[in-house]
């Protein structure tokens, strides 16, 4: 498969054709199995006005490094799966524009989570902060009662969370509290909470209440500048905070029925 | 909240109310003021409004290092040790002083 | 969760943000957002004034042998840069204080969504009572 980012056939917004975009220089993380340490390489990737980040490695992939290891998915924001740092910030890689970010772009894995290669990390160290009575795929909701135009049956909403990482990337606190359960499982703690649909959830707010769980976060907010989709963590976490002060100072015992 | 208060009632009434000696009081005038009854009662809730919230911030702080069970123990166990003693060192202080006036 | 953690170091390198060791990770300001900052400011000034309130009991006891050790502080105390560290003690008191009543608000949930416009309230209003009492401090010397 021939893959190129074609910049003459790029056109604005106004529909009128743009100049091409040039080249910018990508400075790519690596790292394989039994690599002493990791590394970076430097790549010079041509760009059109609206080549994406994940276009690029992709490019990057098929004409430079066969051996460039990243994860993708849906490739429009909604899967989580292709979580990178740019120039330092999380992003999706998918949706962010080569043009927004700069000429020198360095991309890295997340952070705080192991890296298994290149830009691939081992997501369970993710996964396995969420509460273990509830995961966060769960039963959607089908709003049968939603006014929904001719020829859509019913509307099914689904969680906000796409389990990306960047927020536990972006946190402060899992840098140096390596136990902190972090912004994503907390997040998800209080969104069960908020909407049980018949689930237990008797154990959630000890669980939420250890030192590593919400008494970890010190309200940096990080979780939330970083989040794609709108998840807002750190007032999640806030809002559990505030239900088990509110819950301590009425004397309510730690882990009975919150509703 | 309360430190606030407290915070703000000692600093105004020690540094920004006396005239002369570039707004800090000399020797007798320390004795006198401490030895005030309703001063002597702030400067002790204040003292240990202050040192509660001191260890409880230099907790949270050790607790991100500190990852095992037995470790935050230690750690808030020497901390109310700590706290006992800067609590009881300030008290036996302001009596001293309060008792010269 | 334990095992896990133990574990992870044979998964793979990991990657992490700020300078340094592990444990002053949180320090590395850049390429971070304003409540970062905030708390980075908060923490540090938080140390420093417990640093301070140790020093604060040390110089009070000069108070006991009698009124001449007091008076010889005193004139120490009355120096510019003595002064100056006051108006910089100020900074921290107020910096403290005022982010500290921030995350109060914040941190119990009841306007977590207005945490920078309350950081930026706190900015002003600490700005200009830091002002005005350093022109206080600085014009009695």
């Amino acid at each position: 498969m021939s893959m190129t980012i074609d910049a003459r056939t790029d056109t604005d917004a106004a529909g009128t054709a743009a100049p091409p975009a040039g080249t910018r220089r990508f400075r790519v993380f690596r790292y394989k199995r039994g690599d002493e340490r990791p590394h970076y390489e430097t790549f010079e990737v041509p760009v059109g006005y609206r080549t994406t980040v994940f276009e690029a490695l992709r490019w990057i992939q098929v004409h430079r490094d066969r051996t460039l290891a990243l994860r993708h998915s849906c490739l429009h924001a909604s899967c989580g799966t292709c979580g990178v740092r740019v120039n330092g910030k999380e992003a999706l890689a998918c949706v962010t524009m080569v043009h927004d970010v700069g000429r020198e772009i360095t991309v890295e894995p997340i952070a705080n989570v192991p890296v298994l290669t290149d830009l691939v990390v081992d997501m369970r160290e993710v996964f396995e902060r969420f509460p273990d009575d509830h995961p966060i795929v769960r039963g959607s909701e089908f709003l049968d009662d939603a006014d929904t135009p001719e020829g859509i049956a019913s509307y099914e909403r689904y969680e906000d969370c796409i389990e990306c990482g960047l927020c536990v990337s972006a946190c402060p606190v899992v840098v140096t509290a390596e136990r902190y359960v972090g912004p994503a499982a907390l997040a998800w703690g209080e969104r069960v909470l908020e909407e049980p649909r018949g689930a237990e959830v008797a154990n959630l707010l000890s669980w939420a209440n250890a030192p590593d769980g919400v008494w970890r976060c010190h309200a940096i907010f990080e979780c939330t500048a970083a989040c794609p989709s709108g998840v807002n963590p750190a007032a999640r976490i806030m809002s559990l905070r505030g239900t088990l002060l509110g819950r301590r100072l009425r004397k309510q015992p730690r882990g009975s029925d919150p509703t | 909240m309360a430190l606030v208060v407290l915070i703000t009632v000692h600093m105004v009434a020690h540094h920004f109310v006396v005239q002369g000696t570039g707004g800090l009081r000399s020797y007798r005038q320390v004795l006198e003021y401490v030895a005030n009854p309703a001063i002597f009662t702030i400067e002790l809730l204040f003292l240990v409004a202050v040192t509660v919230h001191a260890m409880l911030g230099l907790r949270g702080v050790l607790f991100d290092l500190a990852t095992g069970e037995r470790a935050r123990e230690w750690i808030s166990r020497a901390l109310v040790v700590l706290g006992v003693v800067t609590v009881a060192y300030g008290v036996a202080l302001i009596v001293a002083l309060a008792s010269r006036a | 969760m334990s095992d896990a953690i133990d574990e992870r170091r044979s998964r793979g390198p990991v990657q992490r943000k700020g300078l340094g060791p592990r444990p002053v990770g949180w320090l590395d300001p850049r390429g971070r957002t304003l409540g970062h900052l905030a708390f980075v400011a908060n923490r540090i000034t938080g140390l420093g004034l417990v640093f301070y309130l140790y020093l604060h009991l040390a110089v009070l006891s000069l108070l006991l042998p009698g009124g001449e050790a007091w008076n010889d502080f005193l004139e120490l105390a009355t120096t510019t840069v003595f002064l100056l560290l006051d108006v910089l003690l100020l900074f921290g008191l107020l910096y403290h204080g005022l982010n500290g009543l921030r995350v109060t608000l914040v941190g119990t949930g009841y306007v977590p969504n207005r945490q920078k416009a309350l950081w930026w309230a706190g900015a002003v209003i600490g700005t200009l009572v830091l002002a005005l009492a350093a022109i206080r401090i600085l014009g009695e010397s």
